[in-house]
């Protein structure tokens, strides 16, 4: 129950890019098609469960022990940055199709914001192994919803009249708006 | 004491995840064929998709599988074909050049109104209008999409009929897509005639509205009868016989909508 919570809270009420509004640049980049928002997600959910996880052994084997918890985030850039490359390379050898599938994604995902606030983030909120991947997991599904309901929008915007000044990345910040609004909505949410 | 530490820790944990990259890019270095990387020095790398492929890497690679022809690449044309055909080592293969063709001989001066248009200037939009008060349901209508559409330059714009220039054109199709009445096709570069005229109109109905159009008179088909055939009111031309002269039947057809270039 305890797990479902954290899932949760991480997913719709605490959503990182609607609430939260972390990794702001991939969810206006890359969302302008909704094939690329699916290829992100999926690239997002991979990189950050892996990532997450690396991270919290690394925090509390490594640094903890020596008392450099101050060098968190130097060595999380280090980790991920490494890590999605570990990862690139093993996906072109084991699994060809879905390193083409999320192709340039990958190492965009590289300089996520979004990947190295989960990382603080589990440790902040002090969670164990097992909780700290269930809230990476939910977090990056709620990264996947966000930027995939966000996409579809955007599609049918094209097709909207929009006042010139509103035209491109002005309404696109407006929509963003009117979800993150619509997300404010969840809390509360199972009592959370 | 603490600096030497956090120095030391980083530096290992550097130290550690370089060593993991590079074994791994030892462990999981994938073989890829050399050949990719020559022909993709040879392609165009315009990755403009006309050949049917997701850029000149994908092309490339389909090639080497076999998946597609050498001479698959319609920008690269021949030149392209020859040296691909080089190296995969299949010389021989049908291979030819091919070039845009307007099949519309009439000039700006030369088309009959039966309207006047006043909407947007494009061949779409007109189009759609009725044919922009054009008399002829299947000519040029002047507004240059194809112009506008060519990435290659290769078409001007004269007397409001759209002029190919054999040399620049590179077969994309782009302009074939972009022709809302459909009457620019791909014919072989080693074919220097064609039918100027796309109508389907019988021929008293073309005459009235039309100097230079097909009226499916059959001189042509009478001349050179392994080349030319009228069909449906419109004289229409078999391309795999390039090596019979056509001279006499550009010479006798009456509106002189058999052109040579």
């Amino acid at each position: 129950m305890e797990l479902f919570g954290i899932f949760f809270a991480a997913f719709l009420i605490n959503n990182i890019l609607l609430i939260r509004f972390i990794a702001l640049c991939s969810f206006f980049g890359v969302s302008t098609k909704i094939d690329t928002s699916i290829g992100m997600s999926f690239a997002v959910v991979f990189v950050m469960t892996i990532s997450s996880a690396i991270s919290w052994i690394i925090y509390h084997f490594v640094l903890t022990p020596f008392h450099l918890e101050f060098l968190r985030t130097a060595t999380f850039i280090l980790t991920i940055a490494s890590l999605v490359q570990l990862e690139e390379l093993y996906l072109k050898k084991v699994i060809p199709n879905l390193y083409r599938a999320m192709g340039i994604y990958l190492p965009l995902i590289t300089t996520n914001c979004a990947i190295l606030a989960v990382a603080f983030l589990a440790i902040d909120y002090k969670f164990n192994f097992m909780q700290s991947m269930v809230y990476s997991l939910g977090v990056s599904a709620g990264y996947s919803l966000a930027i995939i309901l966000f996409a579809y929008i955007r599609d049918r915007m094209v097709l909207a009249k929009i006042p010139k000044w509103f035209q491109g990345y002005p309404i696109a910040f407006i929509t963003a708006a009117l979800m993150s609004l619509a997300f404010l909505g969840f809390t509360g949410l199972f009592g959370l | 004491m603490l600096i030497i530490l956090a120095t030391l820790i980083l530096g290992i944990l550097g130290f550690v995840f370089a060593a993991l990259l590079g074994l791994a890019a030892q462990k999981f270095h994938v073989d890829e064929d050399s050949k990719v990387g020559t022909i993709m020095a040879i392609l165009p790398g315009a990755n403009c998709g006309a050949c049917g492929s997701a850029g000149c890497h994908d092309f490339a690679e389909k090639l080497i599988k076999g998946e597609v022809a050498v001479s698959g690449c319609t920008v690269g044309g021949h030149e392209v074909a020859q040296k691909i055909a080089h190296i995969m080592g299949v010389e021989g293969e049908d291979i030819h050049k091919k070039l845009a063709t307007v099949h519309c001989g009439a000039k700006d001066s030369q088309r009959k109104k039966k309207a006047e248009y006043f909407g947007v200037k494009t061949c779409a939009a007109s189009n759609i209008v009725d044919g922009g008060g054009l008399s002829c349901r299947y000519g040029c209508l002047g507004y240059g999409d194809c112009f506008c559409s060519c990435p290659f330059d290769a078409i001007t714009m004269k007397d409001g009929l759209p002029v190919v220039d054999p040399e620049k054109c590179t077969a994309c199709g782009k302009c074939v897509s972009a022709c809302p009445r459909s009457i620019i096709f791909l014919r072989p570069y080693a074919a220097k005639v064609y039918i100027a005229c796309s109508s389907h109109d019988k021929g008293a109905d073309v005459r009235k509205i039309c100097p230079v159009g097909c009226i499916a008179c059959k001189i042509c088909e009478k001349q050179v009868p392994e080349v030319f055939k009228v069909e449906d009111n419109l004289a229409m031309m078999d391309y795999s016989k390039l090596d019979i002269s056509c001279d006499i039947a550009i010479e006798k057809c009456p509106t002189k909508c058999i052109m040579k270039n």
